[in-house]
C-alpha cells in the first residue's frame, strides 16, 4: 500500500512538473510557417548570389537549400522535431551567407541605402503617432479639454510632405509636432497629478486597514511591544501623510519594519484580497452581471478580512480561492 | 517468530525499554522516502509560484521600425500592496515612455538607466509603452534583432523586411499589412533580417498571402522570369543612379576641407557647419532629432551647455541626457564639466564607423 502511495505521489509530482513545463515550451501551432520563413530566406540569398560569388559561398548556399528541402520532407512526414532542426540549421547557414554577402557589397551602395532610410522620417512620424494615440486615450479618461486638433493637422501635413518626398519639410513639421507634444504632455500630466493624489490617498486608506489587521495579529502572536509600537507609529504617520511622495515614503518604512521582523506572512493573502476587490469593482461596471452575485462576493470579502483580522489564514486562503473561482464564473457568464 | 512480521505494539515496548531497534527495511524506506518527499516539495514549491506570482509580464508586443528602433507594449501584473513598482526595461535608450494603470490613469514614473520606477498606488495591472533603440544592431545590410524575453511575445517585423536568419522557433506567423508578425517564446531570440529595397510582394508572390498559399508547393522556380528581369534591371538602374549621386556628393565633401585649409580666416561657425555634413555622412544612422542637436551645437560655435539644449528642445533632463549619451556613443560629441554644468562639444575628429 505504501509503495502504491509513494508511486502515486511520484506520478503526481512528475505530472505537475512536466505539466508546468509544457506551458513554457513553444507550441508549434503551425509548423509550416518554418518552411515559409526558410523559403523566403533562401530566395533572398539566392538573389544575392551571382556567378562571381566564391565557390565556398555557392557550396554553403547549396547546403542551405538541402536543409530547406529536408525541412520540407520532414514536414510532409509529420516529423516536427527533425523539421525544427533543419529549420534552425538552414537559417544559420543563410545568416552566415547574408553576412558574407553584406561584407562584400560595395560600400557606396550601402551608404546610399542607409542615407535614404534616414532621410525619410516615416518611422519618426509613426512613433510619434503611436505616442500621441496613448496620450489621447489618457486625455479622454481624464475628460480634459486638451485640444489635439492642431497636432492632428501637423500629422496630416507631415504625411503629405513625406508622400511628396519633401523630407526636409517633413522633418521641420515633425520638430513642431515634438514641441507641441511636450506642451500637451505637460498639460496632461498636470491634470493627472490632481487625481493621482486622490488615488494615493485611497490606496493609503486600504493599506491602513491592512495594517490594522497586521497589528492585531502581531499582538495575538505575542510580538514584542517595541515592534507593535513601531507599527503603530508608522500607521499614525501614514494616516497623516498629505502628499503622494510622503505616502510612498511611509509605506516603504512599514514594508521595511515588516521585513525586519518577518511579519510578511499574510502579505500574499492581503494582495489577493485587493486583487479580488478590484475584480468585483470591474465586474460591477459590466452590463448583465447579476448584482446579487456581486453583493454576495462583497460579503465574502468582508468575511475573509475578518478571518485575516483574527489570524485565521487557512480559512481566509480557502475562501479566497473559492471567491476567485466564483468571480471567474460570473465573468464568463456575463 | 519471524522478525520480519513485527506487530506495531512491539515498537512501543522497545521504545519504553530505551532500546533502539531499527530494521534495515525501515531505514531504507525512510532514507528514500524523506529525500523523495523533500525533493518533491521543493520542485512543487518552485513550480507553484509561477502560477500565482505577482509582478510578472502578462503580454509583450514589439513593433520593429525600419530605422532600427522598436516599440514595446507590455502589460504587467504587479503587487497591489506595493506603492510603486520597478520595471526592467530592455535597454537604456528609451523614448516616449507612458505607464498606464488598470483604470486607464496615467501613472507617474521615473526612468534611470534601464529601470523605470512607476507609482502604481495599488494597481494590480499596468501597461507600459515605450520606444527603444537598444534591441537592433546593423552589420552591413543585415539587421539583427536580439532579445532575452521574460515571456512569450509577438514581434511585428518592419515593412519590406525579409528574415534571413533566426535561432528561435516561432510558434505562429501572420502577415499584417504586408508586415510579418511572429509569435515567439520566452528566452533568447536572435533574428537577422534585411530590408528589401523592392517590395517583397513583387519579388515573392508566394509570401504575399501565406494564409492561402500552400507552403509545400511554394517554389522559387515558379517566379516568372520577366518579373525577375525587370527587378534586376530596376535594381541596377537604382544602384547606378545612387552610385552617381554618392560620387558627386563625395567629390563635394572632399573639396570642402581644401577650401577650409586655404582660407584660414573663415569664421568658426562656418567651419563647423561644414563639419556637420561630414558628421552626418559618417554617421548615416543618426536619428533625426539627434541631428537637430548636432546642428544646434554647430550653430553655437561647436559647444553648448546641456541645460541650453534642454531649453532649446524643450526636453526633460533625462531625455536630453540620454540623447547626449547616444551622441557620445556615436563618437560625435564629448562632454566635460563647466561651472558644475555639462558642456557638450562637437568632436573635431569624427572617426569613420567600423
Amino acid at each position: 500500500m505504501k509503495t502504491v502511495a509513494t508511486f502515486a505521489l511520484l506520478i503526481l509530482v512528475v505530472s505537475m512538473v512536466f505539466g508546468g513545463m509544457t506551458s513554457n515550451v513553444s507550441a508549434q501551432d503551425d509548423p509550416t510557417i518554418l518552411l515559409k520563413i526558410a523559403k523566403r530566406a533562401e530566395e533572398q540569398i539566392h538573389n544575392q548570389i551571382s556567378d562571381d560569388s566564391s565557390d565556398k559561398v555557392k557550396r554553403l548556399f547549396e547546403e542551405g537549400v538541402q536543409k530547406v528541402s529536408a525541412l520540407e520532407n520532414a514536414l510532409e512526414n509529420d516529423d516536427i522535431s527533425s523539421a525544427k532542426e533543419y529549420f534552425l540549421s538552414a537559417m544559420k547557414i543563410f545568416t552566415e551567407l547574408s553576412r558574407q554577402s553584406s561584407s562584400t557589397t560595395p560600400p557606396q551602395v550601402e551608404t546610399n541605402t542607409v542615407r535614404n532610410d534616414v532621410k525619410d522620417p516615416s518611422n519618426d512620424l509613426q512613433r510619434l503617432q503611436v505616442y500621441v494615440t496613448s496620450l489621447k486615450t489618457i486625455a479622454k479618461k481624464y475628460n480634459t479639454s486638451i485640444d489635439f486638433s492642431e497636432l492632428d493637422e501637423l500629422f496630416s501635413k507631415t504625411r503629405q510632405e513625406i508622400n511628396d518626398h519633401q523630407f526636409a519639410l517633413a522633418l521641420e513639421t515633425l520638430f513642431k509636432i515634438k514641441e507641441k507634444i511636450v506642451e500637451l504632455n505637460k498639460e496632461l500630466r498636470e491634470e493627472a497629478s490632481k487625481q493621482e493624489f486622490q488615488r494615493a490617498k485611497k490606496y493609503a486608506q486600504q493599506y491602513l486597514e491592512q495594517l490594522d489587521r497586521l497589528i492585531e495579529n502581531a499582538k495575538k502572536q505575542g510580538v514584542a511591544d517595541e515592534i507593535i509600537a513601531q507599527l503603530e507609529s508608522a500607521k499614525e504617520n501614514l494616516s497623516l501623510a498629505d502628499d503622494k511622495n510622503k505616502i510612498i515614503e511611509q509605506i516603504r518604512k512599514i514594508i521595511s519594519i515588516k521585513d525586519q521582523f518577518e511579519l510578511t506572512k499574510n502579505d500574499r493573502l492581503e494582495s489577493r484580497v485587493l486583487q479580488l476587490e478590484k475584480t468585483i469593482s470591474i465586474l460591477s461596471q459590466i452590463d448583465g452581471v447579476n448584482l446579487d452575485d456581486l453583493k454576495d462576493a462583497r460579503n465574502t470579502i468582508q468575511t475573509i478580512k475578518r478571518h485575516l483580522y483574527n489570524g485565521e489564514f487557512e480559512t481566509a486562503n480557502d475562501l479566497l480561492r473559492d471567491l476567485a473561482k466564483q468571480l471567474e464564473e460570473i465573468k464568463n457568464s456575463s | 517468530m519471524n522478525p520480519e512480521i513485527v506487530p506495531n505494539y512491539r515498537k512501543e515496548i522497545l521504545r519504553e525499554d530505551g532500546m533502539l531497534f531499527v530494521r534495515t527495511e525501515d531505514i531504507l524506506e525512510i532514507m528514500i522516502k524523506i529525500p523523495l518527499l523533500v525533493a518533491s516539495l521543493i520542485i512543487v514549491a518552485f513550480t507553484m509560484p509561477v502560477q500565482t506570482s505577482f509582478s510578472s509580464t502578462r503580454t509583450l508586443d514589439l513593433i520593429l521600425y525600419s530605422d532600427g528602433s522598436a516599440h514595446i507594449l507590455s502589460k504587467l501584473d504587479v503587487d497591489p500592496l506595493d506603492p510603486d513598482f520597478e520595471v526592467d526595461l530592455f535597454g537604456p535608450s528609451i523614448d516616449n515612455f507612458v505607464a498606464i494603470g488598470e483604470n486607464g490613469f496615467l501613472l507617474s514614473s521615473e526612468i534611470i538607466g534601464d529601470k523605470a520606477t512607476i507609482d502604481t498606488f495599488g494597481s494590480s495591472t499596468i501597461t507600459i509603452n515605450y520606444d527603444i533603440q537598444d534591441l537592433i544592431s546593423k552589420d552591413g545590410r543585415v539587421w539583427t534583432f536580439s532579445l532575452d524575453s521574460p515571456t512569450d511575445y509577438s514581434l511585428l517585423m518592419p515593412p519590406n523586411s525579409i528574415i534571413v536568419g533566426m535561432n528561435a522557433l516561432p510558434s505562429n506567423m501572420d502577415i499584417i499589412n504586408e508586415q510579418t508578425k511572429l509569435e515567439l517564446s520566452i528566452g533568447y531570440s536572435e533574428i537577422n533580417y534585411i530590408i528589401s529595397t523592392t517590395n517583397p510582394s513583387t519579388t515573392n508572390p508566394s509570401t504575399t498571402n501565406p494564409s492561402t498559399t500552400n507552403p509545400s508547393t511554394t517554389n522559387l522556380g515558379q517566379l516568372p522570369i520577366d518579373v525577375l528581369a525587370f527587378a534586376l534591371i530596376g535594381v541596377s538602374i537604382v544602384v547606378t543612379v545612387t552610385l552617381a549621386i554618392i560620387m558627386i556628393k563625395r567629390k563635394q565633401t572632399k573639396s570642402l576641407p581644401v577650401i577650409q585649409t586655404e582660407n584660414t580666416f573663415e569664421p568658426k561657425a562656418n567651419v563647423v557647419s561644414n563639419d556637420i555634413e561630414t558628421i552626418f555622412n559618417l554617421r548615416p544612422n543618426m536619428r533625426d532629432d539627434d541631428k537637430q542637436i548636432i546642428k544646434f551645437i554647430s550653430e553655437n560655435g561647436g559647444e553648448v551647455l546641456e541645460s541650453d539644449l534642454r531649453k532649446k528642445f524643450l526636453q526633460p533632463r533625462t531625455t536630453m541626457w540620454r540623447a547626449v549619451k547616444r551622441l557620445e556613443r556615436l563618437g560625435v560629441v564629448e562632454t566635460s564639466k563647466k561651472d558644475l554644468q555639462n558642456l557638450v562639444r562637437l568632436k573635431k575628429d569624427v572617426e569613420e564607423e567600423e
